[in-house]
């Protein structure tokens, strides 16, 4: 018998729960996030280990799930000093590293980048060698002046070895304090944005290790002696060795928590999860009890990058959102009082009506320290003009109409499929909603995400481009699963465990021949 | 004459994502490429066609290569200028100016960076007035000029001259090099005399695709609807309102082929339409009955933000307006029909010009 914690940190909250080794709830909390982070994170782990009666050297596995590297990119806080080397002369020239990032971000990391020869064709030929003495040279020129390095390679995606070579020769001249971040391990194809998803993950690199010691200070100052993990964004769990690797990949981990999370709380493997806070409705889609990926590139912090991510599409719906009616029109939001519900919102003596207000009046919903719902009616119809039913109706018709748009955004095809409630404001949803087969408000619902950060797996994926001309595709498909399945026993997964999520090969346009190979999968780490 | 720096640029990759009709090559790494040429050699030079001089002797320069070859191995820039160069050198001529085979997609903002380098105008014309995936379906075809030579570089250095017996040809051959380059390259081919410009290139494209890009980029700060202002400046018609209901692609050969079906949304409730591609947009049929045939322009365009999306982008879901343009003149007689019209595809459908097809 062992139980687990999953923490999950958002812009307002920070939620808890405690589970049993069957991912059974045995207790949950949401706490305020502070502006340091780890006392929020202390609160949350403090409540539920005090709400039931369990043997603290029993909780042995501490999930967190953060949105502390986003933030950090968002509000340029941090963020190192990089160097950038791109293997591929003489290809690739015409286009700058860095070329298109907002000008405060480019200054900020420094004017250390350089190219260098290398890089492979499509088909794994050379483009040139690497030159050691001309990657020593820029190597030598960094030195004592960058805190980490980005290293991207062309069709580094097939062939690695290039980009390991030069992290090689980095750690040699720079030291092992400079850490390095190859392309290959963090985007797909298209060098532009791999690149800048390595520039993102390089400059990350110190904030990621403060988050990780603050976390494991915060857990050991709890007298816990937990094994701790912390989410990334396809739904799997990095340990804290590989977050200070590449921490850009547990952006969008928020989102993707909770998908997972409200599809194990539902029991549905495939589905549409709507996580309702207090300014946004953030839809997702679950296909096998893992979130979408997007196919878009998307921005980050003003730049373009194509790593990863959970396809989620927001609307302006949450419980803190703004509701004004105007010739004759209700217009939600989409700009919402957000974590000053308590201070603003009609319910508790403010003078702005939220979405919660209607809900709260209608007795839908109860808050601790709100109005009567007799009284916030009176309010109400002083404020908006309209009687309550009225207003009211007029509310629901607009919720609906804009829930069933999101979820007709994130459907792939007509079919009608289940469509799950989770988050604090997950009251706001209609219990019918068009296109759906079910609308579903499973139990612990507002900590889905947390529960979603302690139920994640490990997991591994690889793409590259082969020559069918010259590789089998066949064998070639199943060489890149069985690294991927190596890989991921090596990161700690049961062997038995291991499930195949993608395996696809993908013809390309314009090359006859050429084949793009993808391959996902995941696995236990613990039982 | 006029001066073209990098805010122009963002607008004529814009409008040249329109031109593209779905295909084309995305524009982005042609765009960040022309705007690092205009930032190191200065601005470029765009002229009107009726001003060049009849024995100005000009060069289309263009991307040749497979779209996601594009994005990985960027550029060197150098290839252009080797494959410029290198058509200088056969000629034994200077070439006066360059100038777009395709202004749709890519290759509508490419040469620019060449012109920006050797400091030459760049002509406000090209071959097509749109997109097309092959290299003899230009508008120079209809009037006998032939492809050849052909200047072909690789970023490495290679580089080839083609002499071929007709311009299917060059398609043919240099798409087979390209192949052993990398999956990329650039191009020089149909150098014309000035003469030969003015009556067959595609007059004013650039000019064109600026305004494109403009009323879709601009229209927000002036209050108006950026999707008026772009059917307004496109003189473009409105073919159909709704939402992506269903893809189907599939890689066939060198082409992404597939079907795009729309549900109708609007003054469309309850129609349909499907919208065929290769590569680029080729037919829309509203209720099985076409609305527009290539060679005219099918634009598909995002309802919410009024900007094009490419045929490879493609998503369940997305509220989606079809527009559809008058091709050029030169596309449109037998001759322009047998070339890049809907037979050239393998459709049974004659061509019907979209104007009459819309006749209400």
């Amino acid at each position: 018998m062992y139980y687990k914690i999953g923490v999950d940190v958002g812009g307002t909250n920070t939620d808890a729960v405690l589970v049993s080794h069957t991912n059974e709830i045995l207790a949950k909390t949401k706490q305020t996030t502070t502006l340091d982070v780890s006392s929020g994170i202390r609160n949350a782990i403090n409540v539920v280990i005090s709400e039931v009666d369990v043997p603290k050297e029993d909780i042995k596995y501490i999930m967190l799930g953060t949105t502390h590297c986003t933030n950090a990119l968002v509000e340029r806080k941090e963020l190192n000093s990089i160097g950038a080397i791109r293997i591929g002369l003489p290809a690739s020239v015409s286009i700058p590293t860095m070329a298109d990032f907002p000008d405060d971000l480019k200054i900020l990391l420094g004017e250390h980048n350089y190219m260098v020869h290398g890089g492979y064709e499509f088909d794994g030929r050379l483009i040139s060698s690497l030159n050691e003495e001309e990657v020593k040279k820029y190597l030598f020129a960094m030195k004592g002046e960058v805190e980490s390095l980005a290293i991207t390679g062309i069709f580094s995606k097939t062939l690695p070895d290039q980009e390991l070579q030069v992290a090689d020769w980095a750690k040699e001249i720079l030291g092992s304090d400079v850490r390095t971040s190859c392309s290959h391990q963090l985007g797909g194809l298209g060098l532009l944005e791999r690149e800048n998803a390595a520039i993102l993950n390089a400059a990350l690199q110190k904030v990621a290790s403060k988050m990780v010691d603050a976390f494991k200070n915060t857990v050991h100052e709890l007298g816990l002696s937990s094994q701790l993990f912390i989410g990334q964004n396809d739904g799997t769990l990095m340990s804290l060795e590989q977050v200070q690797d590449y921490p850009v990949l547990t952006i969008s981990s928020g989102p993707t928590n909770s998908i997972r999370g409200a599809g194990a709380l539902s029991k549905v493997e495939n589905g549409i999860v709507i996580d309702v806070g207090g300014t946004t409705s953030d839809g997702g889609v679950l296909v096998n009890f893992f979130p979408r990926e997007s196919t878009q590139a998307a921005q980050i912090g003003g730049v373009l990058t194509n790593f990863r991510m959970p396809d989620v599409v927001a609307v302006g719906i949450g419980g803190g959102t703004i509701v004004r009616f105007a010739n004759n029109q209700c217009i939600l939001g989409p700009d919402s009082v957000g974590y000053q519900l308590k201070e603003k919102a009609l319910a508790f003596g403010g003078d702005t009506p939220t979405l919660s207000d209607f809900f709260i009046a209608n007795d839908e919903l109860k808050i601790e320290g709100a109005e009567e719902p007799s009284t916030l009616r009176k309010a109400m119809e002083k404020n908006t003009g309209y009687t309550f039913q009225e207003a009211l109706t007029v509310v629901k018709n607009e919720i609906q109409l804009a829930i069933e748009k999101l979820v007709d955004k994130l459907k792939t095809d007509s079919k009608e499929i289940p469509v799950i409630a989770c988050g604090g404001g997950a009251f706001l949803l209609p219990k019918e909603i068009n296109g759906a087969s079910s609308v579903i408000f499973p139990e612990h619902l507002e900590v889905a995400n947390a529960f979603g950060a302690c139920i994640a797996q490990i997991g591994c994926e690889e793409e590259m481009v082969i020559n069918t001309l010259q590789n089998d595709e066949n064998s070639a498909l199943e060489q890149l699963l069985e690294r991927v399945k190596k890989e991921l026993l090596k990161n700690g997964a049961l062997e038995d465990s291991i499930n195949i999520l993608a395996k696809e090969s993908i013809p390309l346009a314009y090359l006859p021949g050429a084949v793009k190979l993808k391959v996902k999968v995941c696995g236990d780490l613990i039982r | 004459m006029r001066k073209i720096g990098t805010k122009d640029i963002e607008y004529i990759a814009m409008g040249s994502t329109v031109l593209g009709t779905g295909g084309g090559g995305d524009p982005y790494i042609g765009k960040l490429l022309v705007k690092q040429a205009i930032n190191t050699y200065g601005e470029a030079s765009l002229v009107n066609a009726e001003d060049l001089e009849d024995d100005a002797l000009i060069v289309p320069i263009a991307a040749f290569g497979a779209p996601m070859i594009l994005v990985e191995k960027l550029f060197s820039g150098n290839e252009f200028m080797k494959a410029f160069e290198m058509m200088e050198e056969y000629l034994g001529k200077k070439i006066d100016a360059v100038m777009p085979a395709e202004a749709g997609g890519l290759n509508g903002v490419i040469p620019f960076a060449v012109a920006a380098e050797k400091n030459i105008p760049i002509v406000d014309a090209d071959g097509m007035g749109r997109a097309f995936p092959r290299l003899e379906m230009v508008t120079f075809t209809l009037h006998n000029i032939p492809v050849s030579p052909i200047a072909q570089a690789d970023e490495k250095g290679n580089r080839n001259i083609y002499h071929t017996i007709d311009n299917v040809w060059g398609e043919t051959l240099v798409g087979a090099t390209t192949i052993q380059m990398g999956g990329s390259c650039a191009i020089g081919c149909y150098p014309m005399s000035g003469k030969q410009v003015k009556k067959a290139a595609v007059h004013g494209i650039v000019t064109y695709a600026q305004k494109l890009g403009e009323a879709i980029l601009d229209s927000k700060d002036k209050n108006l609807s950026p999707l008026t202002s772009l059917i307004k400046e496109a003189s473009a018609i409105k073919l159909f309102t709704g939402k992506i209901s269903k893809v189907t692609i599939k890689t066939e050969g060198r082409w992404n082929k597939g079907i795009c079906e729309i549900m109708g949304l609007d003054e469309n409730q309850g129609n349909f339409m499907d919208l065929d591609f290769q590569n680029e947009f080729l037919m829309a049929k509203k209720d099985g009955r076409p609305m527009a045939i290539t060679p005219d322009l099918i634009v598909l365009i995002d309802a919410e933000n009024a900007q094009p999306i490419t045929a490879e982008s493609v998503q369940y879901g997305t509220r989606v307006v079809v527009l559809g343009m008058k091709a050029d003149v030169q596309w449109r007689t037998p001759e322009g029909i047998a070339l890049g019209g809907p037979q050239k595809f393998g459709y049974k459908e004659k061509f019907i010009p979209i104007e009459e097809l819309n006749k209400n």
